[in-house]
């Protein structure tokens, strides 16, 4: 599915003025129902259901009654019988039982935060009771539900569509960043919290919608950090947008204290004690660890999954291989039940992360020993998915988290220790269908002591360059004194301002300049857009495109640990001299190739390259395109033939990421980044030899050895030439990237010189 | 600030050839004065050039890294930006003002640092590495115990020597005063009959056999006679020069013999000396202190004599006398 978002958001804006402003919304067909429903429903007291109802003066049972049917209380249409087999369950569900109690807050305040646990039903039902009370297709409005997820977003919408008896897209719908399903009579909308947050951009007081929920909140991410502070203001300037805070855990009083206290309901969740163990002592490696109580569980205790959770996509691998392999012998030899083994990560295809939900096996021979499942995944396991049938967690007690640093300005992901609150959330995950067991590889001492209270929320722990775009854009002029949650550090902030002026995004004022303007329209990193934006300068703008799509999905190669040699000789085809950008702009121009697209499967099966990954890229690249065509940028290319086509390249690779050059240091392979004078690696993927003297990279890689990955070779004459601003060779701290740059310097003055006196 | 702490820089040239390169960088401006000799430049120029040609070591590339980077990291941006930033430029005008938070004044919680990085470097579980910290801490405490401990016991030895040494002085006074008083009662028995023609020691050497002295002070004796014999010995060898103090001359008559003073027999104790006297020592083997003990009460019961009150009083009671112990005299 493509990307309909920019054009789709344009045409709903336009509709928008023409049926409010012409007198006439029946002529367009996308509005007929609309229409009906305006002519038919709401001041004549006709046909739905919901036609008497009084906007926030109604109560559980007259919404319990329109949802009796027969007709669909939002289309008129018969109701199903599926639809009254949900509805049963529905009303099963923890919050149901306090609907009037909810109803009964949500009329007396505008912004309402709302705790419930996982199994409660929140997310699915609270925007359903808001329907029936806001009625928001009346007044032309929609009701938001952000996710922090794509995926969740996505699967939300699909089973509330199911749940309301409505194709998705139509009353229910979605938005993520590069995909809009949602339609003319979309009254409730799924969506991820950036989504929300770039269609403020736009429309600041958010006048599309009649009420707000930021579900997840506890999640903390970045969008919902700022969607937060940016409600708050919203909240003063609309007194008629209702806000619901929704979250998770019971830390819910920073929310409640935040937003000026405002009220609290909090509905129990379905779940069932959980009995937690630690380890007497620290373990030596989490890990085999990790292994060892997995396969004691399976030897030793009753009927019931077990959920591990690890930290990375290599790491998870590689324990469900080495479990699966110990349970076949156990089966063999112990007679123990049968053992099936499931990854589940980010990056893993959506056919492979639905088999997490297959039963577990079957005992061997009936009677025989039960059969368990295993599922080994990263914290995304921890909130956003429920897995019914997990009675067992395993928790090392780790994840891997972003963090980033103003003062070597790396952003990375490390392994770090897990807080408190992801430790009993994880917990938690074991009660789900009945009595479970928490196993924690660490002492009672350990969670005590080395464990934070809670995961410090995405804002503390990014580059904030990209979300000080956005800030400016949604216009707020003052970020020093904006009203977030937690703040930042200021020298993150400082930071994010000084890349942004390097990268002539904002003026000395602070204010957005022109290319800022642009580069914020664009969903991408200020660096990333600023290339895009500047590529057709150098007379590639398609390749850079193709480029900048390539950059922002997954990894393309794909290195299995069975056929390293081969994916690499594999790799070696498409290499290019001068860099990884350049490899990977090979690729792709290949994947497009006739002899790749005639079976695109099996090409990119038999290159190791993920097809994935090339085809979300392409989508991506439609979606830039889109926007940069809708920005009037010129989209052409250097002729192959040219010899400057490879240069003109690297050389709008220099536009964007003139702040992420490395300069080799003497003889050896080490490299010194500039300015910040850390010492890094090129990382091992990389097709570049280490002759290059100046790279751009496009990751800093930290762990125990620095590494620099995605490089490309450039020439230090580029970074004097293009960004002359940031290579201002005085200011440079004094050492052998200052020499090497004034060596450069004085070449070119010679050159010019010559050049002057023929 | 170099030329005030010039040991220390020696120190370190000595010690530290990575130190010493970069001393010589800071200091050099700091002292354009001195004078390098021809010497010492060209063993400056030799040394930085080694610093600067020796390739390093993995580990210390590593280390190198490490510390940049936690130095880095360590650093406040706003400390250290001398020049003009443009971020903190704009910051100021929105109305920052450094070492203050960012957000909403009531918000007393925000942060003026940024969450410090830790790396992890293997898979060792939660706590692992403080529990090391921990053990290693212990073991390091135990470790200062243990010197603080063999410190304490080295005091007391040295307390006890002092105190043996002190109280084997006062034994050896104790012996030469019943020595003296034994041989004055003796003498006063002779009548005087026996005029002394030599000094004491010398009479009572050729007078008695060791194994007739009394017990309690024959060890006194027994080392004067040896330390008599080592003299004498070493006299003899000096006199004879070259010849053996044994060797007989056939040439020297008698009075030959008596002018060069070769009349005695050079080893007339020897045998004496070189007898065993377990009696002897089984007394020595006693600790000082009950030595002492044994010598005071002869004193007393024999001489009406107390060692503490050095006074002979004149009967058995010895009236005055406050006890039979040192701290009883104190």
């Amino acid at each position: 599915m493509t990307d309909r978002r920019p054009e789709e958001l344009e045409m709903s804006r336009a509709k928008r003025v023409k049926t409010a402003g012409e007198l006439d919304p029946s002529t367009n067909p996308y509005l007929a129902h609309h229409y009906e429903q305006d002519s038919n429903g709401y001041s004549n007291g006709g046909e739905t259901s919901l036609s008497h109802f009084k906007r926030h003066k109604t109560t559980a049972e007259q919404a319990h009654v329109a949802e009796d049917g027969p007709n669909n209380p939002f289309n008129n249409r018969p109701l199903s019988s599926q639809y009254f087999g949900i509805l049963k369950t529905r009303r099963d569900l923890p919050v149901h039982k306090q609907r009037q109690e909810f109803l009964d807050m949500f009329h007396s305040t505008q912004i309402l935060v709302f705790v419930g646990e996982t199994g409660s039903g929140k997310t699915t039902q609270i925007p359903q009771f808001v329907l029936f009370d806001d009625l928001p297709h009346f007044n032309k409005k929609l009701v938001a539900c952000t996710q922090p997820r794509r995926v969740a977003a996505m699967s939300v919408a699909q089973r509330v569509a199911n749940e309301m008896d409505v194709k998705l897209g139509e009353e229910v719908g979605y938005s993520i960043r590069f995909e809009d399903v949602t339609g003319p009579s979309t009254i409730l909308k799924y969506m991820t919290d950036g989504m929300l947050l770039r269609e403020a951009m736009h429309d600041h007081d958010l006048t599309r919608y009649s009420c707000i929920i930021l579900d997840e909140a506890h999640e903390r991410t970045l969008s919902t950090d700022i969607l937060m502070g940016l409600l708050k203001e919203v909240a003063l300037r609309r007194p008629d947008l209702k806000i619901i805070i929704m979250s998770a855990t019971l830390d819910a009083q920073k929310f409640q204290r935040y937003f000026n206290d405002a009220p609290l309901l909090a509905v129990p969740g379905r779940t069932h004690p959980v009995e937690i163990f630690y380890t007497p002592e620290p373990e030596r490696d989490y890990v085999e660890a990790a292994l060892r109580t997995v396969l004691q569980i399976h030897a030793t205790e009753p009927e019931g999954d077990v959920l591990l959770f690890l930290t990375g996509e290599e790491e998870i691998e590689d324990a469900c291989r080495k479990i699966q392999l110990e349970a076949d012998e156990m089966i063999r030899e112990a007679d123990a039940g049968p053992l099936k083994v499931y990854p589940l990560y980010g990056t893993l295809p959506p056919a492979q992360q639905q088999k997490i939900f297959d039963p577990a096996p079957q005992p061997i021979r009936p009677g025989g020993r039960p059969g368990r499942k295993v599922i080994v995944g990263t914290n995304i396991a921890e909130t956003s998915l429920t897995i019914d049938g997990i009675v067992y967690v395993v928790d090392p007690g780790f994840s891997k988290q972003k963090v980033y640093n103003p003062r070597i300005r790396v952003e990375s992901l490390l392994v770090s220790p897990i807080s408190k609150a992801s430790a009993q959330q994880r917990a938690g995950r074991a009660g789900r269908t009945r009595p479970g067991k928490c196993f924690r590889l660490y002492t009672e001492a350990a969670f005590k002591k080395e464990l934070i209270e809670q995961t410090y929320p995405e804002i503390l722990r990014s580059n904030l360059a990209n979300t000080v775009l956005e800030l400016k854009k949604l216009g707020i002029d003052d970020l020093v004194h904006f009203d977030l949650m937690d703040p930042p550090a200021p020298e993150t902030l400082m930071r994010a301002l000084e890349e942004l002026n390097y990268l002539a995004c904002l003026d000395d004022d602070g204010d957005l300049t022109a290319l800022g303007k642009l580069a914020s329209e664009f969903p991408l990193d200020p660096a990333l857009a600023v290339m895009l934006i500047s590529s057709p300068e150098f007379y590639c703008s398609n390749e850079i495109l193709s480029l900048t799509a390539l950059l922002s999905v997954p990894q393309v190669f794909v290195r299995p640990a069975s056929a390293r040699k081969r994916a690499d000789e594999m790799k070696a085809l498409f290499a290019h001299p001068d860099g990884d950008h350049l490899t990977m702009l090979n690729v792709y121009h290949a994947f497009k190739g006739q002899e790749a697209q005639d079976d695109p499967r099996k090409w990119c099966h038999e290159h190791f390259l993920s097809l994935r990954a090339l085809q979300s890229a392409d989508n991506v690249r439609q979606q830039l395109k889109r926007i940069m065509e809708k920005s009037e940028l010129d989209l052409m290319s250097t002729p192959f033939e040219n010899k400057e086509y490879y240069t003109n390249i690297r050389r709008a690779l220099v536009a964007g990421f003139f702040m992420q050059v490395a300069k080799k240091e003497g003889t050896g392979k080490t490299y010194k980044t500039v300015k910040d004078d850390q010492s890094v690696l090129l990382h091992p993927s990389t097709v570049l030899g280490t002759d290059s003297e100046w790279v751009v990279y496009n990751e800093f890689v930290l762990t125990t050895k620095n590494y620099v990955r995605t490089v490309t070779s450039v020439k230090p004459e580029w970074l004097l030439d293009i960004a002359p601003t940031y290579y201002d060779v005085p200011s440079f701290p004094k050492g052998e990237i200052k020499t090497a740059l004034q060596r450069v310097e004085e070449k070119i003055k010679r050159k010019k010189a010559m050049k002057g006196g023929r | 600030m170099a030329a005030q702490d010039p040991p220390t820089a020696n120190g370190d040239v000595e010690e530290e050839e990575e130190d010493d390169y970069m001393n010589m960088i800071i200091e050099e401006p700091s002292k354009p004065k001195e004078k390098e000799t021809y010497t010492q430049r060209r063993m400056r120029i030799q040394r930085e050039s080694e610093a600067l040609g020796r390739v390093k070591s993995k580990a210390e590339k590593a280390a190198e890294e490490a510390a940049a980077r936690e130095a880095a990291l360590s650093t406040s941006l706003f400390g250290t930006t001398s020049q003009a930033n443009k971020g903190l430029a704009m910051m100021a005008k929105m109305g920052f003002k450094p070492g203050a938070a960012l957000g909403s004044k009531d918000n007393v919680d925000a942060r003026t640092e940024p969450i410090g990085l830790n790396m992890k470097e293997d898979r060792g579980g939660v706590g692992l590495d403080s529990e090391k910290k921990r053990k290693f801490r212990e073991q390091a405490e135990g470790e200062v115990k243990r010197v603080k401990a063999e410190e304490g016991d080295y005091r007391e030895r040295v307390r006890r020597e002092r105190e043996e040494a002190r109280l084997e002085g006062m034994v050896g006074a104790a012996m030469r005063v019943a020595e003296r008083m034994d041989g004055e009662r003796e003498e006063e028995a002779a009548g005087g009959q026996q005029p002394s023609q030599e000094d004491g020691t010398r009479r009572k050497i050729s007078t008695k056999p060791l194994k007739q002295i009394n017990i309690l002070w024959r060890g006194l004796v027994r080392r004067r006679e040896e330390k008599e014999r080592d003299r004498r010995m070493r006299y003899d060898l000096h006199q004879s020069l070259s010849r053996l103090p044994t060797y007989e001359d056939d040439t020297e008559d008698k009075d030959d013999k008596r002018a060069l003073g070769k009349d005695k027999t050079p080893y007339m104790l020897v045998e004496d000396l070189e007898e065993e006297d377990p009696e002897l020592d089984e007394l020595n083997a006693l600790e000082p202190g009950e030595r002492l003990h044994k010598l005071v009460m002869f004193l007393r019961d024999e001489f009406n004599y107390c060692f503490w009150c050095k006074f002979t009083y004149p009967d058995k009671e010895m009236e005055g006398c406050p006890g039979l112990t040192e701290e009883d005299h104190d």
